[in-house]
């Protein structure tokens, strides 16, 4: 292996670990946002919204992250939407992570017997106060696992990114294989950089998972 | 599981991804240095006596003869060099020559997609026999593969819409994006001499092509043949600098080491020559993009270029 190469490569690696992360991360967030609202939507079955909920998540659960990255990239500027690469990764993201999340979320609140619900309504808490101080922390809870997985799924799935010309991790490796042909070099970084982006996120995981059983509560 | 089991997995989770590497990296050093024979024991020794033995990921002209099949890697977008038609069939100038290996070699053609970044790539890891993949001649390469004598003139170009044409490279504001094909030598060029200019790249053709017309950068810089085709393709669209960098040509290329195939292809091209194939080629492939006025400049017949 040539590791003066591979000192030289850093520093693009590096950046490209930036964008991939700072795209990543506003991309869960507004995944985070928009799957929270989804389930919230689905849980108490507001008519009408959640039609339109359940359609949005069937789309995106079933379609490929690439065909709706070149649907929002390629296409939609032919009829006159045309939006930054950076900002379609992060609506791309944002959308299929959303879709993932809302299921997630919604079976944590599946999770929480009814008796609950009917418990805290005995007590004189109207429906909304039910559901905002005794179900969804304690769903958010059970959610946690599911949702740190689909953390780490989103941002895996950032390596699709290069073909709506973001320099992402997989496209400067791809790219310095194109010019420089150092391919065990390349992919050995780039095994790395997704090593370094995502274990600290895992290792996250685990800590935050023992924390919030303390919390739980209940079968 | 407890903290203490994760963060060891973790750590095994590196160890493997080094290790692995570090593997690869000594196969590489005895294939280049070729003086570990411990490497190599695992290997039937004296195989393929020269360097076969050493890079083994290529197939020698009998080889090849002998499976039937010849596997060339071309592109499936670049239109009209090398493109798949409406009948899902492959066509265009490079493809052509393709056809015609295939018949003098008394082979089948198997043809495999590439992108423009992965050329090299499938040489040397041994998915195709030959690239004829408007594949340009660079020194850098040449260090990689192994060329055959050229068949194609060819220089970059920069493609731009006429009501913004793009006529120097200092018409390109510093906030303006210039499309690229990730594994060009239109990138490798613009990298190494206007640093200044800001680059955005795709992996296909496909998807370059769509950028531009979505106006998405401010021009496309790559082959002056292919831009040039685009222009014409696309009503609106011009060449507002139609050279730039140096004249390069166009060669069909093999894995490194391949003497047999590469002998073969030489002799092949230098034999064409004789009957003009190339002209006859751009005749039936070019023409209906590029009219009669380029068939001398773009063809090369017999390997001889007009700087030699």
């Amino acid at each position: 292996m040539d590791f003066e190469a591979m000192r030289e490569y850093l520093p693009l690696f590096w950046q490209a670990l930036g964008l991939t992360l700072r795209i990543g991360w506003q991309g869960v967030l507004l995944a985070f946002g928009l799957g929270t609202l989804c389930a919230v939507v689905l849980h108490l079955r507001l008519p009408l919204l959640r039609q339109f909920t359940a359609a949005y998540i069937e789309l995106f659960r079933n379609t490929p992250l690439l065909v709706q990255l070149f649907f929002l990239y390629f296409a939609l500027p032919k009829i006159g939407i045309r939006m930054r690469p950076a900002f379609c990764g992060v609506l791309g993201l944002g959308l299929l992570g959303g879709a993932y999340m809302a299921e997630t979320i919604r079976s944590g609140l599946e999770s929480i017997a009814p008796i609950q619900s009917e418990s805290a309504w005995s007590l004189g808490m109207t429906r909304l106060q039910a559901f905002r101080y005794v179900i969804l922390p304690q769903a958010v809870t059970r959610s946690v696992p599911g949702l740190l997985a689909n953390v780490i799924f989103l941002l895996k799935e950032t390596s699709v990114f290069s073909t709506i010309s973001l320099m992402d991790l997989m496209f400067t490796a791809k790219d310095l294989i194109g010019m420089y042909a150092k391919t065990m070099e390349c992919l050995t970084l780039l095994v790395v950089f997704y090593l370094i982006m995502l274990l600290p996120v895992s290792a996250l995981g685990s800590l935050v998972e023992r924390r919030l059983r303390h919390a739980e509560f209940g079968p | 599981m407890k903290p203490n089991n994760k963060l060891f997995a973790l750590l095994l989770a590196l160890v493997m991804v080094l290790s692995l590497a570090a593997c690869g990296g000594s196969a590489d050093t005895s294939a280049a240095g070729g003086s570990e024979p411990a490497e190599e024991a695992g290997e039937p020794a004296g195989e393929g006596g020269e360097a076969a033995g050493a890079e083994g990921n290529f197939r020698t002209l009998d080889e090849i003869q002998e499976s039937g099949v010849i596997n060339i890697g071309v592109f499936s977008d670049k239109s009209p060099f090398g493109y798949v038609d409406e009948n899902g069939d492959y066509q265009g100038y490079d493809v052509y020559f393709a056809n015609r290996i295939g018949e003098d070699l008394g082979v089948e053609v198997n043809f495999v997609s590439t992108e423009a970044a992965s050329r090299i790539e499938y040489l040397q890891t041994g998915k195709v026999d030959i690239i004829l993949a408007n594949f340009t001649v660079t020194a850098e390469r040449a260090e990689e593969v192994d060329f055959a004598l050229p068949y194609m003139n060819v220089a970059l170009g920069v493609v731009s819409p006429e009501d913004a044409v793009i006529e120097s490279l200092d018409d390109i504001g510093s906030d303006d994006e210039v499309i690229v094909i990730s594994g060009t030598t239109a990138e490798t060029y613009l990298e190494k001499n206007e640093p200044d200019i800001k680059l955005q790249k795709y992996d296909a053709y496909a998807e370059a092509k769509t950028a531009l017309e979505n106006g998405n950068g401010v021009a496309w810089a790559n082959d002056n043949t292919e831009v040039t085709a685009f222009a014409i393709e696309n009503p609106g669209f011009v060449v507002g600098i139609p050279s730039l960098g140096s004249a390069d040509t166009i060669a069909p290329a093999v894995t490194k080491g391949n003497a047999t195939l590469l002998d073969w292809l030489n002799g092949e091209i230098e034999a064409l020559g004789q009957e003009q194939f190339f002209h006859e080629d751009y005749e039936a492939t070019l023409l209906d993009t590029y009219g009669a006025d380029y068939e001398d400049t773009l063809v090369v017949e017999g390997g001889v270029t007009a700087a030699n």
